[in-house]
């Protein structure tokens, strides 16, 4: 009988935290070659890809055409000269927020069949049996399944590099935008995965991925309205705290990618007050976002009278104190008395009202999901680790079995 | 003699049953070590949990000196195992699946290339290389998973009921070539109910029922201790009452310790005496003018001793 030759079991790594880790990526590997020679075999992943950017791109002359003729009409288009730039943003958002769409339900149902599965078709056992690390199961399995999200991500940065030639999208939006869309991917992902790691059947699985999908998206959204329709609005025309004293549950909106990309899309924007700057603080109103107040106590800057164009040097406001306004000054009641300062001084003022900081709420958005998918992995290796289980029951000294 | 799989009153509960009840074995390496059992007597559950996927409620076990508890993935190192229901993955060539495994134990890529050919070659695969696993038999995948359970050289085999479902060719198959994995050097832990395939194949087997150890030995040694005798079926050209006089013929000799008519007209003789007795008493009975069909033990040795040992109460438990 022939002889075979096998790398001698290491001995017990102390300290060797090269040799560990090694494992782990040569366990990474593994399953990555084995989930990709299934997932990409024959022509068929390559022909979806095809579709999909053949797709992608219609979809985007589609909306050019839409807001070209919107300038053409002379319908809500504005200047013609910022025609461009407007349909340079117009094709970004529209194609960002499609594939948010895409990423949002794809990543999930793609990673919520990866541990169920294999408990189905019974082939967990024989790869648990294996050195392989149930890190190097988890993290092979939510990269193998997110490869092919992250390969028509990358297939559609030409196609939105397209927005660059009608301008008003700067670069660093862009990247921003795809740094929304691969961290949701990663935290999405790895949400479907520890459903299929906790759940036995893949339905099940799918199932509840899908509904934890929608409340992320729509759920988060109609609290946030809902939140915002309670609070009402003070007689300076700023909304109020609303249920239980809180102005807005922030968190919420922070979990909702497609709030995030709204807010990477607000940063495009020359305007403020619509558009997609609106839709984010109309449903997360912060301290940061348009708050007018007379009240110095809530630590709020003051108010200043904007100054439209005719209005008399010297006028009653509508809450009737006394309001001068001329070209480039404003009068600001700080509380203390009436103030008397030019708009410029007024504007450079830090956390003031108009030097709005605008794509603030993202970067919590990407740091929310980057901590929440370090808590699903874990979650997800305890769960397919066979004899290293957590055990939440009360008083059970006794294991629970993985299967029977 | 060196033991490599040993296990120190093994327990197991899943929620109020107990499904090992303090299971203790020694193996030395080189056996083809059979676990015999009724379902449900806990092989599986004592097979998974030397196979470091299951956590016992008590007791230790160890393979090759080390804790399965404690280091799960050195002792993963040295076993491989075929759990008794296993699935295949799709869309897999047959090479791809080994070649899967083998990298999930680490082996170096010119490794690998010839282990899945010498593999292929000793589970006799080769033809099939590139076929995928989906569309192999049940035998072939049987084999196939044994294969699996090979591509790191592991010095313990734990095969898990890994007869079932196959056909009686395939079967032989098998048991040749466990034996050529035993001339290997390898320690093979094997559990079936089929029992005459064991007692072929098997240098000691446990018998196991309701979690507990009712008898563990060479097959032979156990034969000997629990010498219940044999049982006899005799089946003659008669029919009715001259049926039942002749069973009671039977039943008047000394070695004979029951005689019961079966529905199908055979005589099942409950027999104590050796090899000799029954040769005096079929003598005795054709002489006596018995129209005699046939006279033979019933059943494999094992299997009988099984049946008795498990009917009883454990009190045969050496």
């Amino acid at each position: 009988m022939t002889e075979w030759v096998v790398a001698p079991a290491p001995a017990l790594p102390s300290g060797q935290r090269s040799q560990t880790f090694g494992r782990v990526v040569g366990g990474i590997v593994a399953i990555g070659v084995k989930e990709l020679r299934g997932r990409m075999r024959g022509r068929r992943a390559f022909v979806i890809l095809t579709l999909y950017l053949a797709l992608l791109a219609i979809f985007a002359l589609m909306v050019e055409r839409i807001i070209e003729t919107q300038f053409s009409n002379n319908f809500g288009g504005g200047l013609a000269a910022n025609a461009g730039a407007s349909i340079g943003q117009g094709i970004f958002a529209a194609v960002l927020m499609l594939m948010t769409l895409q990423v949002a339900f794809l990543a999930p149902s793609s990673t919520a069949g990866a541990i169920s599965l294999e408990r189905e078709k019974q082939t967990l056992d024989l790869l648990v049996t294996t050195p392989i690390s149930s890190f190097a199961i988890v993290i092979g399995k939510l990269l193998s399944a997110l490869i092919y999200v992250f390969l028509l991500i990358a297939a559609s940065i030409p196609l939105m590099a397209a927005v660059f030639v009608f301008g008003g999208v700067g670069p660093e939006d862009m990247i921003k935008g795809y740094i929304v869309l691969i961290v949701a991917a990663i935290g999405l992902g790895s949400f479907g995965l520890l459903c299929s790691s906790l759940v036995k059947r893949t339905t099940a699985a799918t199932a509840i991925t899908i509904f934890g999908v929608l409340a992320i998206t729509i759920g988060t959204v109609f609290i946030l309205g809902f939140w915002q329709a309670m609070s009402g609005f003070d007689q300076n025309g700023n909304r109020r705290p609303g249920p239980f004293g809180v102005r807005s549950p922030a968190p919420l909106a922070w979990v909702n990618p497609f709030i995030a990309e709204a807010d990477v899309l607000c940063g495009t924007e020359s305007t403020f007050g619509g558009g997609w700057c609106g839709l984010v603080s109309g449903l997360v109103p912060t301290n940061e976002g348009v708050i007018f107040t007379n009240d110095p106590g809530v630590g709020v800057p003051p108010m200043p009278v904007p100054m439209p164009v005719g209005v008399p040097e010297k006028g009653i406001a509508p809450d009737g104190r006394q309001v001068f306004v001329g070209n480039d000054v404003v009068v600001v009641d700080g509380g203390g008395g009436i103030e008397r300062r030019m708009v410029a001084d007024v504007a450079a003022e830090p956390g003031q009202p108009f030097g709005v900081r605008r794509d603030g709420l993202w970067t919590r958005s990407v740091a929310t999901w980057l901590i929440l998918s370090a808590i699903f992995i874990t979650l997800s290796v305890q769960a397919v680790s066979p004899t290293r289980r957590w055990r939440l029951r009360r008083g059970a000294r006794v294991p629970k079995a993985p299967s029977a | 003699m060196s033991e490599i799989v040993r296990t120190d009153g093994l327990v197991k509960r899943y929620d109020g049953t107990l499904a090992v009840a303090g299971v203790d074995l020694a193996v030395e390496q080189g056996e083809i070590f059979g676990l015999v059992g009724p379902n449900g007597a806990g092989k599986t559950t004592t097979l998974r949990i030397l196979a470091t996927l299951l956590a016992p409620s008590a007791g230790t076990a160890e393979i090759a000196g080390m804790s399965v508890t404690r280091n799960p993935d050195q002792v993963r190192r040295v076993i491989g195992f075929m759990p008794d229901a296993f699935g295949v993955y799709d869309d897999m060539k047959v090479w791809e699946y080994l070649d899967f495994f083998a990298r999930c134990y680490g082996i170096a890529p010119a490794a690998r290339r010839r282990v899945i050919a010498d593999l292929l070659e000793l589970v006799d695969l080769a033809d099939k290389r590139n076929s995928y696993v989906q569309t192999l038999s049940r035998g072939m995948q049987q084999r196939l998973c044994l294969a699996h359970a090979l591509v790191h050289d592991p010095q313990v085999l734990l095969l898990d009921e890994p007869a079932s479902g196959l056909d009686p060719r395939a079967r032989v198959e098998l048991r040749e070539l466990l034996r050529e994995l035993r001339s290997m050097g390898k320690t093979i832990l094997i559990s079936s109910h089929i029992l005459p395939e064991l007692e072929e194949l098997c240098t000691s087997v446990v018998i196991i029922d309701r979690g507990q150890v009712l008898a563990q030995g060479r097959v032979t040694d156990i034969e000997r201790r629990l010498r219940f005798g044999a049982v006899l079926r005799v089946r003659l050209l008669l029919e009715g009452e001259a049926l039942e006089a002749a069973r009671e013929r039977f039943a008047s000799d000394p070695d004979v310790a029951s005689a019961t008519l079966l529905e199908d007209g055979t005589i099942e003789l409950g027999f104590r005496g050796d090899d000799a007795a029954s040769a005096r008493l079929l003598a005795a009975s054709v002489a006596a003018g018995l129209p005699i069909v046939s006279f033979a033990r019933a059943a494999s040795d094992l299997e009988e001793l099984f049946l008795q040992v498990t009917a009883q109460a454990p009190v045969a438990a050496a």
